[in-house]
């Protein structure tokens, strides 16, 4: 075959479920040092990491960078002092565990600063983000209240900007989701965040979306990791259809 | 879609991360998960819908991505892309196992994150703009050719396994693949004259 022929078969031989023949036709293009199949192959890699890169977002639970650190030996699990069997080292493991507590809690205490540093440069941006949608004249705007009061913007290039203020925290286990519903349509899952401690939220959608046949933004409470329909009834549904 | 804009500010420290993940600094693993954990984990969640084999996974991964940094060339590669392929990979190889379709018209994956492969891809290929146009080419797609690629990047689907699936001809199911893939490339400014 032809690199002509194979043209559409690069990513599906990244993603490693290419079939015969084209399979070993890629393959034997490679080996032949074939440069354009090498540069195909190359933007294939990178279409794949930008799909890889553009799922909904899910929030890992917290133990997770934990048990990573743990499995690189960084951070060893507290558990293996129960293993010590003698009863007469007890007072010696007693300042083992004290010296260890303390410090595990220096370490927790620079990953928790990294973390919030990434987390302050993540929101400032969002913050310009939405600048930039409250500032374009394009941009439509609808308000809502009872209970959580804000207001919904929705602008075709930028996306959904969703700003709402006396939203309670989410109980354990729980977080906020956005739907955005389409006109005679099924609500369609637009990403997971949580309110603040003075009760206020900010969750953009960015990209570009369909403001005619947008009906209405709603959210509700569901699940941690998020649900791919409402389970509960929506605590904020604003109308943006004209 | 959101993380990906944090990727622009990101790229420009990843070689010097890359550099730290190589001399096996063990903190360059807590500044790597802080800037692809979450990212790696949803699109694990997105492949294995599990909250616990998420977990596993893309611990799984963030391990395998630190025993393998050695071969990753930092001055050229691209740290994110190479993170998200092994994690995409460890998730299909776990859902093709449980499934018990293994290797009869699919092969191993574990080539195809061989560090090696992204030391020529751009560091800021997960830039904000090119998010934006890879979103806007995926909304042009018909919804057969949303199916397949769906099929083809989160399930891991063979195009002989994807015509079983949807009960549709080889043939139409390879037109909309390339039909896909073409106008994606196309969008990104990717396309590449042979």
């Amino acid at each position: 075959m032809t690199c002509e022929e194979l043209r559409g078969c690069y990513e599906l031989h990244a993603l490693g479920v290419l079939n015969e023949p084209e399979r070993s036709e890629v393959e034997e293009h490679l080996r032949r040092s074939c440069a354009a199949c090498t540069e195909e192959l190359r933007h294939a890699r990178e279409t794949n990491a930008m799909m890889f890169a553009s799922v909904p977002d899910v929030a890992p639970p917290a133990r997770l960078r934990r048990r990573i650190m743990a499995s690189i030996g960084a951070e060893p699990s507290r558990g293996w002092l129960s293993w010590i069997p003698w009863a007469g080292l007890a007072g010696a493991a007693a300042c083992t565990v004290l010296i260890y507590n303390n410090l595990q809690e220096t370490r927790e205490d620079q990953q928790r600063a990294v973390a919030q540093v990434a987390e302050t440069d993540a929101r400032l941006a969002r913050m310009q983000d939405a600048v930039r949608m409250m500032t374009e004249p394009e941009t439509r705007q609808v308000t809502f209240g009872n209970g959580p009061q804000g207001r919904v913007l929705v602008n075709a290039k930028r996306g959904v900007l969703l700003l709402a203020t006396n939203l309670p925290a989410a109980p354990a286990g729980k977080t906020y989701e956005l739907w955005i519903i389409p006109k005679g349509g099924a609500p369609r899952p637009a990403g997971l965040f949580q309110s603040d401690q003075n009760g206020n939220a900010m969750h953009m959608v960015a990209g570009p979306v369909d403001v005619a046949s947008t009906g209405a933004v709603a959210v509700s409470l569901e699940p941690e990791a998020g649900s791919q329909a409402p389970t509960t009834t929506p605590i904020i549904v604003a109308p943006v259809a004209e | 879609m959101l993380l990906a804009l944090l990727f622009a500010a990101l790229a420009e420290d990843d070689r010097e991360l890359a550099e730290r993940l190589k001399r096996r600094d063990q903190n360059a693993m807590g500044d790597l998960y802080n800037r692809y954990g979450r990212l790696a984990y949803s699109l694990i969640y997105r492949i294995v819908k599990d909250n616990g084999i998420a977990e596993d996974l893309a611990q799984e991964t963030f391990l395998r991505v630190w025993n393998r940094a050695a071969a990753f060339d930092s001055s050229k590669g691209a740290l994110g892309a190479w993170v998200m392929t092994v994690a995409r990979n460890r998730a299909i190889d776990y859902v093709r196992s449980v499934q018990g379709r293994m290797r009869d018209t699919v092969y191993e994956l574990d080539a195809s994150d061989n560090p090696v492969l992204f030391t020529t891809i751009d560091s800021d290929i997960l830039n904000s703009e090119r998010a934006r146009r890879l979103k806007q080419a995926f909304l042009s797609l018909n919804e057969n050719q949303r199916l397949v690629i769906e099929l083809a990047y989160y399930e891991g689907l063979s195009q002989t396994e994807m015509a079983e699936r949807i009960k549709q001809p080889l043939g139409t199911v390879k037109t909309w693949c390339r039909t896909a893939l073409l106008k994606l490339r196309e969008e990104l400014g990717q396309a590449v004259a042979v």
